[in-house]
């Protein structure tokens, strides 16, 4: 059974069809694309998952259970986890805090923290060591302290990342994640995204522009135009399907 | 850390017992009261300090909550409390009665507040920004209409803590008032400073990332906004208490405003700066007398000086921090 | 069916007033997304202004439209002094801060207003002297319109009518209703932003102070904490009519100023001051953006 199912999804603004009768499956373990040019639908899919919006037709499964119009949070508790096109840290918070904040998510403050017994000072210093460790992996060790909104880009990203990481998920959806970046930290990033696959026994899901970026990293890609799916498949053949090359007219796909 | 921990205890200690014996009768009561409205501002202060400081949803409507408690407690004070003092005086001395009875009422109080900050959060945390704040102005305003149309608390001539047995059930005992103060910001300030509390922040600084996290920002936004009405209550109930008459009018949203000023001025997401700008500002008009009929007008371009030079607030959202200071003497010391 | 006529006329003439204030609220918030909580002192300022004019020009035993004309040129031109005054000392410096900071200033001036009025006035309250002679104007079988409310009514609309002139029609209006939609963008067409900022203040507050003029017309007593409550209901019409929107503030106004009228008259005078905010509950839970207000859904 795919770990992501999307049978028949459609999403309505109004008069305009964003996303239209989408069959998508992710297969666990997988390192999979979606790629497609600007306005294609490829975020508002990651939103359709992630309970930003519920689909207006169609049903969203993950791990066999139906997700369609549930709530993000429950969403994520399920295994779900994303970083965003537009960098969504939490600014004010150090980038350690963001890292807790994940893992201490789903226990709502109350009683506990007001009375503080030995256990729960245990429990808190765990949750902090573990989320250390967690920017460690990503080599962000240095800016713990740091406001997030300190970091440099590049690390910003990987924070997101760590952040995502952190709530221990099944399915990673990594929303453009090398936006803005040069080649070399490209290069980083795709090897970071392969090594996570493997550490954290993910299956993933990329979003980008840069064809070049997906196609040496990614198993299968979809691509979207106008909310439609157009072609989907191992990377050679979806370089060289005729459909995806108009939609990418006047983008230079590399032989 | 046992020295600081020691130390802490030392300094409340001397706290409570300046506050409970020395400065009664050290202080003519018209500083008393000051003292007795500062605990009150703090408590109402860092509660809502909480809500917008902490999870970024702006209420002004505090008052209104103040009100609930307020009235509440002063409800079972004045009907229920003259019986049950009169019980445990049977059994220990008065004095230990009064400030084993004190308890329950501001529970009371901090109870229906927080039942009342349920009823207008469910509905009205689903508003962002200037929306919400609009929504609880408004609540506050009904809630205060609301309860002036009750008579049995006094409706239009105000509610005076005395039971119909003529026993007067004002309590004005400042080691008692502050110990409240003090186990309010302690409270709050535990729930704010953990790693769950972490969730407050996340929903301030981002609602769409902090629930792909996992973390229920609308659960998280209402809880918020019961455990600051409840110790919204708590203040109300202490300053009922203490004044021994209220009225509705001092809980409208001139007050709100004010309460709102003391978590701006203080720095959003300061616990410390609240507590310090609560205090300040209480005492400010008082201690402006001075200027006779000027003191208003000094202390409104007061506040437009001190907001315009320093919007951030007065700590920022940092908090003081004795240990930190000590730490960096430390340093400073063995660099030398 | 009279006394509900006469009803909404009453209801009209107070929600022309309302309409009045209201706009300043929602051009202020259109161009700057900030509440501008000291608008209703601008009002209060307008009605004292009026008050020491007609004063000053001998009117009080002379009622006559010179003078109300003049008394109401006067209050507007002071306002929109005012009003130009309060946006230059304590909003544009602020216009970078976390949000709350001008709030707190807005505050801070309307105490100031506040209390300035207070020592001005003094402490025996002081009342308009009658501007116009009253007297019945029309009457419909026991329905009576007074002069005063048919002033109260042509000027309240010719005023909005050449403020939506100004607006729809000229190219400041335009200038104007590009920085509410976006402000950089405006900026970078060449609209002097702060300028436009500083005329929309203007535009409000003089208005405002007609108003402080009008309702002087028919409720005489002057004291310095007149503009809280009518700000607060002028705010609540605005957010009714959906914040942002000029035709929204003047629908807003007149609605909330006949709903206000028919409890009060109908149901209990004690109500009446909450009914604005039971109204403005039910909007914001049941159509936030009012009623001609368009959501803006922020981007994922």
């Amino acid at each position: 059974m795919p770990l992501l199912e999307l049978e028949g999804v459609t999403l309505r603004f109004g008069g305009l069809r964003a996303v239209s009768e989408l069959d998508w499956q992710v297969e666990r373990g997988a390192v999979a694309a979606l790629i497609g040019p600007n306005g294609a639908g490829k975020t508002t899919a990651f939103n359709l998952v992630t309970g930003v919006y519920p689909p207006s037709e169609g049903s969203v499964r993950f791990d066999g259970r139906e997700i369609g119009g549930a709530p993000p949070h429950r969403i994520a508790g399920l295994g779900v986890a994303r970083t965003f096109q537009n960098i969504r840290l939490f600014r004010g918070l150090s980038a350690l805090e963001n890292v807790v904040a994940a893992l201490a998510a789903a226990h709502r403050p109350g009683l506990a923290e007001v009375l503080r017994a030995p256990g729960w000072q245990a429990r808190e210093h765990a949750l902090v060591a573990r989320a250390r460790e967690l920017l460690g992996r990503l080599g962000l060790e240095r800016y713990a302290e740091a406001r997030a909104d300190a970091l440099p880009y590049g690390e910003q990203r990987r924070l997101e990342i760590a952040r995502a990481l952190a709530t221990a998920p099944k399915l990673l959806l990594l929303d453009e994640p090398a936006a803005g970046m040069n080649p070399a930290e490209k290069d980083e990033l795709r090897d970071l995204v392969a090594r996570l696959r493997g550490d954290f026994g993910l299956t993933i899901v990329l979003i980008d522009h840069d064809v070049r970026f997906v196609m040496g990293l990614c198993e299968r890609i979809t691509v979207l135009d106008h909310g439609e799916k157009i072609a989907e498949g191992a990377p050679e053949a979806v370089r060289s399907d005729p459909r995806v090359i108009e939609a990418y007219l006047g983008v230079d796909v590399p032989a | 850390m046992r020295g600081r921990s020691g130390a802490a205890l030392g300094a409340l200690g001397l706290a409570f017992v300046l506050l409970e014996w020395v400065l009664p009768h050290a202080l003519n009561p018209y500083y008393l009261t000051i003292l007795t409205r500062i605990g009150v501002a703090i408590v109402a202060a860092v509660s809502l300090q909480l809500v917008s400081g902490f999870t970024g949803q702006f209420s002004i409507g505090h008052a209104g909550f103040m009100a609930v408690g307020a009235y509440a407690s002063a409800a079972l004070s004045v009907y229920l409390g003259a019986g049950w003092l009169a019980s445990l005086a049977a059994v220990v001395p008065a004095p230990l009665a009064r400030a084993l009875y004190y308890p329950l009422p501001l529970l009371a109080g901090g109870a229906l507040a927080a039942g009342a900050g349920l009823l207008v959060g469910i509905p009205t945390l689903r508003l962002r920004g200037d929306y919400l704040a609009i929504a609880t102005l408004g609540f506050g305003e009904i809630i205060r209409v609301l309860i002036l149309n009750v008579d049995a608390v006094g409706g239009a001539r105000g509610f005076a803590l005395t039971a119909a047995s003529g026993v007067d059930l004002r309590y004005d005992d400042l080691g008692a008032i502050y110990a409240v103060v003090l186990a309010s910001v302690a409270v709050i300030a535990r729930l704010a400073y953990s790693s769950a509390g972490l969730a407050f922040r996340a929903v301030r600084e981002d609602e769409i990332a902090a629930e792909s996290i996992g973390v229920p920002t609308t659960r998280v936004k209402v809880l918020a906004f019961v455990v600051s009405s409840f110790f919204a209550g708590v203040a109300g109930a202490v300053f009922a208490h203490s004044e021994g008459y209220i009225h509705t009018n001092s809980f409208g949203f001139v007050r709100s405003f004010e309460i709102m000023v003391f978590v701006v001025l203080g720095g959003l997401g300061s616990i410390t700066g609240a507590v310090l700008a609560a205090t300040a500002l209480t005492a400010a008009p008082e201690l402006l007398r001075g200027f006779g009929e000027l003191r208003m007008i000094v202390y409104s371009l007061g506040l437009i000086a001190v907001m315009i030079l320093r919007p951030q607030g007065l700590l920022g959202a940092r908090e003081l921090d004795p240990a930190r200071w000590l730490a960096r003497w430390r340093e400073r010391r063995a660099a030398a | 069916m009279e006394n509900l006529l006469q009803q909404l006329v009453n209801g009209v003439a107070w929600g022309s007033i309302y309409a009045l204030v209201a706009l300043g609220y929602t051009m202020v918030y259109g161009v700057l997304k900030l509440i501008n909580f000291a608008h209703g002192e601008v009002y209060m300022v307008g009605a004292m202004t009026g008050f020491y004019t007609a004063r000053a020009l001998g009117l009080a035993n002379r009622p006559s439209g010179l003078g109300l004309a003049a008394t109401l040129l006067a209050a507007m031109a002071t306002c929109a002094a005012l009003g130009a005054t309060i946006e230059r000392v304590a909003y544009r410096p602020l216009r970078h801060a976390p949000r709350l900071a001008p709030l707190i200033t807005a505050i801070g001036v309307s105490l100031l207003l506040q209390n300035t009025g207070q020592l001005v006035l003094g402490a025996d309250p002081k009342f308009f002297p009658p501007l116009l002679a009253s007297h019945e104007m029309l009457r419909v079988g026991s329905l009576a319109v007074s002069n005063i409310q048919l002033t109260v009514l042509a000027t309240a609309l010719a005023l909005m009518a050449g403020l939506e002139l100004v607006v729809m029609r000229t190219r400041v209006g335009r200038a104007m209703r590009a920085v509410s939609q976006d402000a950089p963008a405006a900026a970078l067409m060449g609209v002097p932003v702060d300028r436009i900022i500083q005329l929309t203040f203007v535009l409000g507050s003089a208005l405002a102070g007609a108003a402080g003029i009008l309702v002087g017309l028919s409720n005489p007593k002057i004291d310095p904490l007149m503009g809280l409550m009518p700000g607060l209901k002028a705010f609540v019409a605005a957010v009714l009519g959906g914040i942002g929107s000029i035709p929204g503030a003047m629908v807003g106004g007149l609605l909330l100023g006949v709903v206000e009228t028919l409890v009060a008259g109908y149901l209990s005078s004690t109500y009446r001051d909450a009914i604005a905010f039971v109204i403005l509950i039910a909007i914001l839970l049941y159509r936030p953006t009012g009623l001609f207000g368009s959501a803006q859904p922020e981007k994922v």
